[in-house]
């Protein structure tokens, strides 16, 4: 599995950073997500899905690893 | 040449979809604004409907629709949008224009308002808060509102925008005249005497640039190298200055107001002292029941929307405490959960327009929370409280008594 962005619907909320800044952090100009560990640890996982259903602009989602 | 982002009569609105609803005036015998608005909820009106009130203007109360209605500008315009309306609104920057001019001050502003960037402020915010609060800790009380909540944003305004700390009493009158006054000369004045104050500001930066906010926007240049418009520089310092003041003042008024009710929740937040990502965690519960804004867009051309017809420069009114309680996205929505697992809240809006500030809105509501439990571990409401509350789009109180 891995976590993939898409930079036109993020919006910079970091919410995903405040819930697993294992994987997701946020650049320093525009200020959007920067997905540091596409493909995450699988204890991870759990923290993963969390930040992706908290994404208020519906900018993160989660595909198989071959298909991303 | 007559202001053409006026709204015209409201012929076009069926009967069934109009409701008397003045969000500005909260009737004797309510104690808490925000509950003018759930009350709609409660006596069912429709959910997107339509108040003669306040110039006329729409009203959503779906998050489905609140969020679409966010991030369709084509559709929803910032540009010339207040209520009630009135002509030749000063545009600010980049908040009052729509994409792709939107990008520009966007842009400008929004490395300086990252979580990095943010993070790198926190020193200065837990000193500032640390002093406020020990100004008043031995006391057995404090007007939450005078001596914290209005003093710590402003100071950090300052702060940010270079501005020396001896200036706080004066940026504390010209906020409150300009957040609270409704007299339509005194608020023509008090934005004159605003500009003023930012014209000085910028030209001082301009001469001798620092490491501030006003420095670096002042300094921006286009892509040719030009320096962008007078007009639009004092009109950023506008925006700043008018959007995280009052914001973050009655935030914390209402955060503050539920957890001198709340012992179980004060120990909750006591408990998370020592864990800052589970306290943040905590505080986006906060932040989403205690959403104080709701935000104007004007109709760009006649539309039918959700069924609903619209008109051109209709006014419509984006209710974020609802969106915030809608059953169809939160579970148990009346419930406070601090330990709320999904919490996709739209305090801070969505789409293009996400408040830039919110991450140091945030960080400065946080730093607050935790300075204030490790001095004043335990607090009440004080029974003789000056009940002076007002709606409007930003709500609050004037007067918040706390005692320990």
């Amino acid at each position: 599995m891995k976590v993939v962005a898409n930079l036109t619907l993020c919006q910079g909320h970091a919410r995903c950073e405040d819930i697993c800044p294992e994987v997701f952090s946020t650049d320093a100009i525009e200020g959007k997500v920067v997905v540091d560990r596409p493909d995450f640890p699988a204890e991870l996982e759990d923290k993963v899905r969390m930040a992706v259903r908290n994404c208020p602009e519906g900018a993160l989602r989660i595909v198989k690893a071959a298909a991303a | 040449m007559n202001a053409p982002y006026l709204p015209g009569p409201h012929d076009h609105v069926p009967a069934n979809l109009i409701v008397d609803f003045d969000f500005f005036d909260v009737p004797n015998g309510v104690t808490d604004p925000i509950e003018i608005w759930h009350d709609l909820v409660r006596r069912g009106v429709p959910p997107i409907f339509y108040t003669p009130r306040n110039g006329g203007h729409w009203v959503f109360l779906r998050y489905n629709d609140i969020v679409d209605a966010y991030r369709n500008h084509e559709l929803f315009s910032t540009y010339q949008s207040p209520v009630p309306p009135l002509p030749n609104y000063p545009v600010l920057q980049p908040n009052g224009v729509d994409p792709p001019q939107h990008d520009v001050f966007r842009k400008i502003l929004a490395p300086l308002f990252t979580p990095l960037a943010v993070r790198r402020m926190t020193e200065g915010l837990q000193h500032r808060s640390q002093s406020l609060i020990s100004g008043f800790a031995n006391n057995n009380g404090c007007d939450f509102i005078a001596d914290y909540a209005a003093k710590f944003p402003t100071g950090t305004f300052l702060e940010l925008f270079g501005l020396p700390e001896e200036r706080l009493s004066e940026f504390l009158r010209i906020s409150d005249t300009f957040f609270r006054s409704t007299d339509p000369d005194v608020r023509v004045a008090n934005l004159q005497e605003i500009y003023e104050v930012l014209e000085e500001l910028f030209r001082e930066k301009e001469r001798n640039p620092g490491n501030d906010i006003a420095s670096v926007v002042v300094q921006s240049r286009d892509a040719e190298g030009n320096p962008y418009p007078w007009i639009d520089i004092l009109n950023c310092g506008l925006l700043l200055f008018a959007a995280g003041l009052d914001t973050v003042t009655n935030t914390m008024a209402y955060i503050w107001r539920y957890l001198a009710t709340s012992a179980d929740a004060r120990q909750k937040f006591r408990d998370r002292l020592d864990d800052p990502a589970a306290f943040q965690l905590a505080i986006e519960e906060l932040m989403r029941i205690n959403a104080v804004s709701a935000i104007y867009r004007r109709a760009t051309h006649d539309f039918e929307f959700k069924g609903v017809q619209l008109r051109r420069n209709d006014r419509v009114v984006l209710s974020n405490t609802v969106a915030n309680r809608d059953a169809s996205v939160f579970k148990a929505p009346q419930a406070i959960d601090l330990e709320r697992k999904v919490n996709n809240h739209v305090t801070f809006g969505v789409g293009p327009h996400r408040c830039i500030g919110s991450h140091l809105a945030k960080r400065e509501i946080m730093i607050s929370l935790q300075e204030w439990l490790r001095q004043i571990p335990e607090f009440e409401l004080d029974p003789e409280q000056d009940a002076t509350i007002f709606g409007g789009p930003v709500m609050g109180f004037e007067f918040l008594k706390l005692r320990w």
